[in-house]
């Protein structure tokens, strides 16, 4: 029986395993597992670390994450209250962020592994690593320089300000956010993440015009990126369409792995990857929510069928709502391993 | 001419400048257009054009339908100060996000794109209770309730959208109140209004707008 980081490396370097890598996102399904508050889950490492170990145990899947929730990273930017919601993901509730003068006053953090905010991040991944490191891909969650003001000072804002300036205010927020990716990178990294979802929807051409990718996307990212190690990092923009920008992301940013959108062509992404890379073929897990068990199976063959052909694939998920009743993950997992397993 | 225009004002819009935008604006002005021409021959058109366009071969992003929407907004209202007899609203809506949803934007872009649909939109901010919804669609006489969802739970969760139908059915307001959705589930998913029991979604913002404006027409 091979393990999740032998199929991913197989996948990775065009070679064959017992079946493609699988990747299935449950967050806060963890709190279900565990049975407790989505806000006693999160506020123990230990508690996330054990509903991960045993979520991928009873379904089988690839991968291990270390995501407690995308709001942490305000909280390590000053953020004070997060919204507990009983069925579905926490939210940011107090912008750091509320008017321009806050950019000057945003602080990132000297040494982000001694913060409290990332203390029971690091606590979760050293559980992980200790039961399952070097087994498992442990996935961590960082959200690029472009995107991170959003969950800063909110999506409208931040639009309002990257469209209509003053420039000078959002390139000053950008070069903050960008020195907090890096020092992120760092931390998540030391902690015993392998791989790491760099999450930047303004990275597709759904949010933004292809100018202004490749006038502020692009060199943000190149700022991002500058001078360090790509390997584990993937290009995801969140539920965000960007097979267009493939081959620019490439070029010029050197990554190498493409977690597609769900709306993504899998066979057009793969063709513009063109063997350059891994892909992975997303379902849209909203509808998991509805579907028959027959209807999801399809429509997970389908997905393979499209992006197994000449390697360098795997299966994954977008962010499982809680709603997707047991029935259809698992016929969704069992589709996958029936679909994408190799002769 | 007013295609040149539009095609001007279009082409600006597009490429998110809205400085640009508000040149052609001026200059159309400065030609002698009258603002009830802006109005209702550039910039109501423009966004029938850019709903038209999406529906065919060209797709538009988030960031251009924002400044779509936000220009339309500042050149409705400023036409509309120039008008001496400024036209009726053709209705109301209020608006609002879902309880336990916290994301503007999507609402921000519907209400600049009612706005230049001569639509009075109120505003009724986030995280918005289905009660507050009825309540206020009955005190400021809307027919429309507008729901925005960014999230999964939040589009489907009891208290929002299924809440509001309940609250109507049983007042007896359900022909004259109707319920449009919109947000990310609903993208995903574009059966999903039906299991929240809304009258209609719309795909983005822009849509939205003319979504809205038509259920108004039908009340």
């Amino acid at each position: 029986m091979m393990t999740g980081m032998e199929r991913l490396a197989a996948a990775a370097n065009g070679e064959q395993a017992d079946r493609i890598p699988v990747f299935c996102n449950l967050f806060d399904q963890g709190a279900k597992l565990l049975g407790m508050s989505t806000e006693r889950y999160y506020s123990s490492g230990e508690f996330v670390a054990k509903a991960q170990l045993l979520l991928r145990e009873q379904y089988g899947y690839d991968n291990l994450w270390s995501l407690f929730y995308v709001g942490r990273e305000a909280e390590l930017l000053g953020c004070r209250r997060i919204i507990f919601a009983a069925d579905g993901p926490p939210n940011v509730g107090e912008m750091v962020i509320k008017k321009l003068e806050d950019i000057d006053k945003l602080q990132v953090p000297d040494d982000l592994a001694a913060h409290p905010a990332f203390r029971e991040v690091a606590r979760c991944l050293a559980i992980l690593r200790d039961k399952a490191g070097g087994r498992y891909p442990i996935c961590a969650y960082l959200t690029a320089s472009m995107a991170l003001p959003a969950i800063l000072m909110g999506m409208e804002g931040w639009l309002r300000l990257l469209l209509l300036g003053p420039a000078e205010a959002r390139d000053a927020l950008l070069e903050k956010c960008s020195a907090f990716f890096r020092k992120e990178l760092d931390a998540y990294r030391a902690a015993g993440a392998d791989v790491i979802i760099y999450s930047n929807p303004f990275g597709s051409t759904d949010l933004v015009t292809m100018r202004l990718f490749r006038e502020l996307s692009l060199p943000w990212m190149r700022k991002d990126l500058d001078g360090i190690d790509t390997a584990g990092l993937v290009y995801y923009c969140g539920s965000a369409r960007f097979n267009q920008v493939i081959g620019q992301v490439i070029d010029q940013l050197g990554l190498s792995c493409f977690y597609l959108s769900p709306l993504d062509d899998v066979a057009e992404g793969k063709a513009a990857i063109a063997g350059r890379g891994l892909a992975c073929g997303v379902i849209n897990d909203i509808q998991l929510v509805g579907w028959s068990e027959a209807r999801v199976e399809a429509e997970v063959e389908r997905i393979i069928a499209a992006g197994k052909p000449g390697g360098k694939f795997l299966f994954g998920t977008l962010l499982m709502p809680c709603g997707i009743p047991e029935r259809n993950i698992v016929a969704m997992l069992r589709a996958a391993y029936k679909f994408g397993s190799q002769p | 001419m007013f295609s040149e225009v539009i095609a001007a004002y279009n082409e600006a819009v597009f490429d998110t400048d809205r400085g640009r935008a508000l040149q052609v604006v001026q200059d159309a002005l400065a030609q002698g257009v009258a603002p009830e021409d802006v109005l209702f021959k550039v910039v109501a058109p423009a966004l029938e054009l850019m709903i038209q366009t999406v529906s065919g071969e060209a797709e538009f992003n988030l960031a251009q339908h924002f400044m779509a929407s936000q220009i339309a907004a500042e050149v409705t209202e400023a036409m509309l100060s120039r008008m001496a007899a400024p036209p009726q609203a053709i209705g109301r809506v209020v608006i609002g996000t879902a309880p336990g949803d916290f994301h503007s934007l999507g609402k921000r872009i519907v209400v600049g794109c009612l706005k230049a649909r001569m639509v009075d939109a109120i505003d009724l901010g986030l995280d918005v209770t289905a009660e507050r919804f009825v309540d206020a669609a009955v005190e400021r006489g809307a027919a429309v309730i507008g729901i925005s969802s960014m999230m999964m739970h939040t589009a489907t969760g009891p208290g929002g959208c299924l809440k509001v139908r309940q609250l109507l059915r049983e007042r007896g307001l359900e022909d004259k109140i109707k319920v449009a959705v919109g947000g990310a589930p609903y993208r995903f998913d574009p059966e999903l209004y039906h299991a929240v029991q809304a009258d209609a979604w719309a795909s983005d913002g822009v849509m939205a707008g003319r979504v809205i404006a038509d259920l108004i027409k039908e009340a």
